[in-house]
């Protein structure tokens, strides 16, 4: 512990001046060693002042007068009396930052903030192999682990990721990024050790299938998985399969992103009987071929969705529509969904709750999907559409029909303007979210905003050129409990302005991708019936590469503008 | 924004309520006020004066609870149940005699004793919205953790004592404010603590802190 007691008597003390402390009502106060607020300071003082002579609150005042800054050997601060779970509860409102600086403080600080400390994140450069032992020494009750390791320095290896499982057994996250050295040995010998392990993120490692498959083989409770741009991955004749290991029947979360073969995986989200989340960014790969493939006992315990920007059409919406406990779809950017894949999620997950698409212009999902969701799923909450276009006919049937509506947000829209805005103001009951961003609303729409929406409790209007500071103020003014989050745009400002938006940015650096779609689906416009939606496959098929190859490119060019743009403007 | 005379009473060991209620803490005045007061409109008024344990006929029903010096806080059930100790102490109904709470002084206790009541009381308000009343406990929140750090540390021992999670965090917030931002050397003064480390030992953790990111 800390300070020890003083043992000098309370009428001594009082005398002897050149003892001095800031606060004096510390110098007098008595203490037992095992009560920790025995005798209230001011107490003390009064006993005494009472057994001093009259001079004695003279005493006092000339003590304080003179204060001498120097810190006092044997004047005990109050903070050591805290019990240490006191102490740790105070830690846990600091962060990392704070908490190294705690340690430096004293022993004692150091010590509390070690045992208390649950999460740590660490710069996992080769060089740190040495300083395991005492780092984890130090901090023994981690149970959150990050290890980074940027691009241009040696990551540590197999042996230092043996040593920290080994000294972690509580493990329950664990993340690793750019750690480039790890291979399967320590892959294995993590899952081993870390036999609480539920949830791994592993981003731009390189231990390729073989790492993932010796990690899964042991790691009987994992719950969560999640892989971006793993390298070492082999293809063709050569491809290793990824199954679910040890963590067949653990495994209700699996996200994937930016694998540029992710057929291997395809035998894990299949052998995950308990999946309840998959989420697939940017994956090579035939995923309508993958949904199709889900098994019945996996269907029944799907809940959550995501797919972006992946080679995913119709057929794999009509797969993922037989899970009817379906609650929540991300659609982005997969411009082979149409209204036709949307109805046939509407016509049978009745449960969903919420729904979120990105068109990306490309006008394959619009009003005849969302009036569909709007007649099917009463139980939807959110609502997400950006580069989509409905009319007030679905927003219509949205508004009215799902009373549970509570958020929505309408982004990058040509078709959202203020008639919809007075459709929405008058029929969305629940509404209590809305944001606007890049729509041609005015005003009036804001006018109309202000009149309906009862449980309205934040708007956020965004790019919006027809709205003005005249309308904020009028939403402002009429709605005071209202949190309302405007930006206005002047007229002369180009329509990428903002850094901030990185959808906008997306959106504006990559319009030619779309309408590359939109060509090649023009042309092969056919009803979806199951004879041609093969054709359409093998069309697909060809396109993949082109996908991939642009998407790739895309991304990092629009990544670059966003940056650069940051960089030059402050906002 | 020490009381003193306050202290006095509690010295001699008697429960007078003139004592307490001349305490100078600003917005405590009303619940610093001992026995009688605390208990408020349900307990008929002999209730207060009686030593016997309180098991009365009005609606809610009274819990006692005994400072360390002795005095007596009549509290009712709704407004003890913050305390996550004595809610179970209810539960298992051990609570039906005084409770002595040893280790806590009676200013500090009621102080304690004021928090649960404004935090019992708007939970059961029902003529607000929640954000309303969330709003209203937080600057309720914010004046009554305006304090000097001795009373904030003796309420952060009690709180834990008595495991009132949501004053515990209020406390422990305001403690971890003090502490943001900056260096161990000013850390040190503001509570008064000696750097005993040595220098090879301060630079060593500061090498083993390097390894770590600020953004846990």
């Amino acid at each position: 512990m800390g300070q020890s007691a003083s043992t000098s008597s309370i009428p001594s003390s009082l005398n002897r001046r050149d003892n001095s402390n800031p606060n004096p009502s510390r110098r007098m106060k008595n203490r037992s060693t095992d009560e920790i607020s025995v005798v209230p300071i001011e107490d003390s003082r009064i006993c005494s002042y009472q057994s001093s002579d009259e001079d004695g609150e003279d005493a006092a005042a000339a003590a304080v007068a003179d204060l001498d800054l120097d810190a006092v050997d044997d004047c005990p601060d109050l903070i050591s009396d805290l019990p240490d779970e006191c102490l740790a509860h105070v830690f846990q409102f600091l962060g990392a930052g704070d908490r190294k600086r705690c340690s430096l403080v004293c022993r004692r600080w150091l010590q509390v903030d070690g045992q208390s400390r649950h999460r740590l994140s660490l710069d996992a450069r080769s060089d740190i192999l040495i300083s395991i032992p005492s780092i984890f020494d130090r901090f023994d009750s981690i149970s959150k682990l990050a290890l980074k390791c940027d691009r241009r320095s040696v990551s540590i290896g197999d042996e230092a990721l043996v040593l920290i499982s080994l000294r972690c057994k509580n493990l329950a996250r664990f993340k690793i990024r750019g750690c480039r050295e790890i291979a399967e040995v320590g892959m294995a010998e993590l899952a081993r050790n870390c036999r609480n392990l539920k949830k791994l993120s592993c981003g731009s490692c390189s231990f390729g299938a073989r790492g993932i498959n010796a990690f899964l083989d042991h790691a009987a409770a994992l719950e969560e998985l999640s892989v971006k741009r793993l390298r070492g991955l082999t293809d063709g004749a050569a491809m290793e399969p990824i199954g679910p290991g040890a963590a067949a029947s653990t495994l209700k979360t699996i996200c994937l992103k930016e694998l540029y073969n992710g057929q291997c995986f395809e035998s894990l989200i299949l052998g995950a009987k308990s999946l309840k989340t998959l989420k697939l960014f940017r994956c090579s790969g035939d995923w309508d071929r993958v949904l199709e493939s889900i098994s019945v006992d996996q269907v029944a315990g799907l809940r959550e969705v995501h797919l972006e920007r992946l080679q995913v059409s119709d057929c794999g919406l009509a797969a993922i529509s037989s899970c009817l406990d379906l609650e929540i779809l991300h659609l982005v950017k997969t411009p082979e969904c149409t209204n036709a894949g949307l109805t046939s999620i509407a016509e049978r997950c009745k449960l969903l709750r919420k729904l979120h698409i990105d068109g990306w212009k490309t006008n394959r999902i619009g009003d005849e999907g969302l009036a569909a969701i709007a007649r099917r799923c009463p139980n939807l909450q959110e609502l997400v559409l950006i580069g989509v276009n409905p009319t007030s006919h679905s927003i219509g049937l949205l508004t009215s029909n799902c009373r549970n509506l509570e958020r929505l947000a309408l982004c990058n829209s040509e078709t959202i303007g203020d008639a919809e805005i007075s459709c929405i103001a008058t029929k969305c009951l629940a509404l209590r979210k809305l944001c606007i961003k890049g729509c041609p609303v005015s005003d009036q729409g804001m006018e109309a905003l202000a009149g309906g929406c009862p449980n309205l409790v934040k708007v956020k209007v965004k790019k919006c050129r027809g709205v003005t500071s005249e309308g904020a103020e009028w939403l402002r003014s009429n709605r005071g409990s209202l949190a309302v989050n405007l930006d206005i745009i002047a007229a002369m400002e180009p329509q990428e302005a903002g850094a901030s938006d990185g959808e906008a940015q997306e959106i504006g650096g990559e319009q030619q991708y779309p309408s590359l779609i939109k060509q090649r689906t023009a042309a092969a416009d056919v009803p979806s019936s199951s004879s041609s939606s093969s054709s359409r496959r093998c069309r697909s098929a060809f396109s993949k590469a082109k996908i991939g190859l642009l998407a790739r490119r895309n991304f990092v060019a629009s990544t670059i503008k966003r940056w650069s743009q940051s960089n030059s403007n402050p906002q | 924004m020490a009381s003193t005379s306050k202290s006095a009473s509690a010295a001699a060991g008697s429960s007078s309520s003139s004592a307490a209620a001349s305490s100078s803490s600003s917005s405590a005045a009303a619940a610093a006020s001992s026995s009688s007061t605390v208990a408020s409109s349900s307990s008929s008024a002999t209730a207060a004066a009686s030593s016997s344990a309180v098991a009365s006929s009005s609606s809610s029903k009274v819990i006692v609870l005994m400072s360390m010096e002795g005095e007596r806080f009549e509290v009712e059930d709704y407004v003890a149940r913050e305390s996550k100790i004595i809610s179970n102490m209810m539960e298992d109904d051990c609570a039906n005699n005084d409770i002595p709470v040893p280790n806590v002084m009676a200013s500090i206790l009621s102080k304690i004793i004021e928090w649960c009541k404004k935090h019992a009381e708007i939970k059961e308000d029902n003529n607000h919205s929640n954000e309303e009343k969330e709003k209203e406990l937080r600057s309720w929140d914010k004046e009554f953790v305006d304090l000097d750090t001795d009373t904030l540390y003796y309420l952060v021992v009690a709180a834990n004592y008595l495991d009132i999670n949501g004053l515990l965090d209020l406390l422990c917030q305001k403690v971890a404010d003090m502490i943001k931002g900056k260096n161990p050397e000013q850390i040190r003064e503001i509570f008064n603590i000696k750097n005993d480390f040595t220098p090879e030992e301060e630079e060593a953790i500061r090498k083993e802190n390097s390894w770590a990111f600020e953004s846990a």
